[in-house]
């Protein structure tokens, strides 16, 4: 399928039409060191991520193109894996640990060069609730789909995320809750950014373990993410809402 | 056949026999506001004085007529005692360790504190039980609790970097696990010497965080030595999705698993085989939280009708839930007995 025999072997993970074509699309007219770099990200091999992006660079490859060929399509791989119970979270992250490898080489350039990200987000884990694994795994597949996302970090208040929204005018806030007792802190957020006129400023995206559709309806949540990989879809989904919106 | 009591219904239940009726009983937590407004023993202090955790603990029975007395209300009582950073909240929100402040890096750091068993919050708990064994006697089940070393792991390393050690070292992991269940054996043995007649072990090796094969390769055999040095019945509880691991749980010699709503009972059942009794899985967030006593007990319909031995919540319940909603599992079970008797 691929020039890369190993990458071949992971696609095949891949079993969705539309995502066969969309990610098989993006995969298979790269070059072999892309391809590279895409399976040694899935296999969460940090140091080979590394090397072969500085080495990219020095060839003259842009930053953007080791991004979109090379991390963005093993981290997509990573996602479809991870949402069909194939791998867990360790293994996420130290896929992820692997695609910051990479990052901190492309990183400066991308930021110096001025291209605009997909959207800008900050996450935190709301007030009484410590629990961030989930906040964290959303972060990384966020961040592996391009999006700036600010951490905001856990037993986070409506104030917190008010005073986030001030600093960094996301365009999406992103809460989780582990605890059947904290969730309700959402609804408390939501409300706290309509009482103080932020309402419709920002769009708010809601998940964790107990938090469902019907509980992201009640409390009056924009979007609600089931899953890590579902929070990207979603976010996504806000930005082209929010696009069209301005046009 | 005739009437057992609740210890002697809980013991058939968890040995796989037959019963007069099944069991209500949950193994990790039923306390809730209401309860502590009605009998004035509110969360912090509950979960730290012996005195207010039996107060709070005896409403299972006194209130809602279950089959059993669970004291240990959160899963911090050891990591506290250990000296991990604590969030001890307020009356409507559980006891937090801080895990992005671990207090340990690697195993060798494990070590049993000298004062580990007279720590104010695990010595809360054995006093707990020794106060609730002698006003309800003997023929009420106390269900003790002491954490797995997976659920300590996660406390004192922190839940990232304990899951990045599992690949990036296993034989390091290994090591802490076996170095950590320590405090497992040492917290239990202290409860069941105060009166305990079960217990509950919580080891959070969930679906939602890790592969099956993760629970084969670091746990299956801890467990299987815990089931056979423990003088009591084990209960483990493992929330999320687990029924890829339920297989293996049901070799580890454990009497019974307390299980989640996200596996389906008679999915569950199928899975071990009747190598374990299976204790469980009335929906928390949704059902027991904010629906009505009516889809309650559709739930425990769907559990006995599946063969599920012990009935309950999947895990500590929400601490805003109903009185009403757990009263609607006793009537479910009540329900249940009448429709089956007629046909």
């Amino acid at each position: 399928m691929f020039e890369h025999e190993g990458l071949s072997k992971e696609f095949e993970f891949v079993t969705k039409e539309s995502e066969i074509k969309h990610i098989g699309d993006s995969i298979k007219n790269t070059s072999l060191k892309m391809q590279t770099i895409a399976f040694a990200l899935i296999q969460g091999d940090q140091d080979t991520v590394g090397q072969i992006t500085k080495e990219c660079l020095e060839d003259g490859i842009t930053a953007n193109e080791i991004l979109d060929n090379g991390l963005l399509n093993g981290m997509s791989i990573v996602g479809v894996k991870f949402r069909d119970n194939i791998i867990f979270v360790p293994e996420v992250l130290i896929a992820a640990r692997a695609m910051k490898a990479g990052m901190a080489h492309i990183e400066p350039i991308l930021s110096e060069s001025g291209i605009e990200p997909p959207g800008k987000v900050i996450m935190g884990t709301v007030k009484g609730d410590l629990h961030d694994i989930g906040k964290n795994l959303c972060i990384m597949m966020l961040r592996g789909a391009g999006f700036t996302v600010y951490d905001l970090g856990v037993d986070t208040s409506p104030e917190d995320f008010a005073d986030g929204f001030e600093e960094y005018q996301p365009d999406i806030i992103g809460m989780s809750a582990l605890l059947t007792t904290t969730m309700p802190n959402m609804g408390r957020t939501i409300q706290y950014f309509e009482d103080i006129g932020l309402r419709d400023e920002v769009r708010l995206m809601v998940g964790g373990a107990p938090v469902t559709q019907e509980f992201a309806d009640e409390m009056g949540a924009d979007a609600y993410g089931e899953s890590a990989i579902d929070a990207v879809e979603k976010a996504k989904e806000l930005i082209l809402l929010l696009k069209d919106l301005k046009n | 056949m005739k009437t057992m009591t609740k210890k002697e219904r809980v013991f058939s239940a968890l040995n796989r026999q037959e019963v007069d009726r099944p069991p209500v009983a949950n193994p990790t937590s039923v306390a809730t506001v209401e309860m502590m407004d009605l009998v004035d023993a509110p969360f912090p202090e509950a979960c730290r004085s012996a005195e207010l955790n039996a107060r709070l603990a005896a409403t299972e029975i006194t209130e809602f007529d279950f089959d059993s007395i669970a004291p240990y209300f959160s899963i911090i009582q050891e990591s506290s005692a250990i000296g991990c950073d604590m969030q001890w909240e307020q009356k409507d929100n559980w006891p937090t360790v801080r895990m992005s402040n671990p207090i340990w890096q690697s195993a060798s750091d494990v070590k049993v504190p000298k004062d580990f068993l007279e720590h104010k919050d695990t010595k809360v708990i054995i006093d707990s039980i020794k106060i609730l064994r002698k006003e309800f006697g003997n023929d009420i089940p106390i269900i003790g609790k002491t954490m797995g070393p997976w659920t300590l792991a996660y406390h004192v390393f922190g839940v990232e970097k304990f899951l990045l050690g599992t690949i990036d070292n296993p034989s390091e992991t290994k090591l802490a696990l076996e170095k950590l269940k320590e405090f497992t054996y040492l917290f239990g043995e202290a409860q069941i010497d105060a009166g305990a007649d079960i217990l509950t072990v919580p080891d959070h090796a969930t679906g939602d965080l890790v592969s099956g094969q993760y629970y084969k390769t670091f746990l299956q055999e801890l467990h299987t030595e815990m089931a056979e040095n423990f003088k009591v019945p084990l209960i483990l509880h493992i929330c999320g999705q687990t029924v890829d691991r339920m297989p293996a749980i049901a070799e580890t010699g454990m009497h019974a698993f307390h299980f989640d709503s996200k596996n389906k009972p008679q999915e569950a059942m199928n899975a071990v085989q009747n190598k374990i009794a299976l204790v469980g899985n009335i929906n928390n967030p949704e059902t027991l939280y904010s629906k009505t006593t009516t889809d309650v007990k559709k739930e425990v319909f769907e559990c006995l009708n599946a063969g599920v031995q012990i009935i309950a919540p999947e895990c500590a319940i929400p601490l805003k839930t109903k009185s009403e909603n757990l009263i609607a599992i006793t009537e479910g079970v009540s329900d249940w007995i009448s429709e089956h008797n007629k046909n």
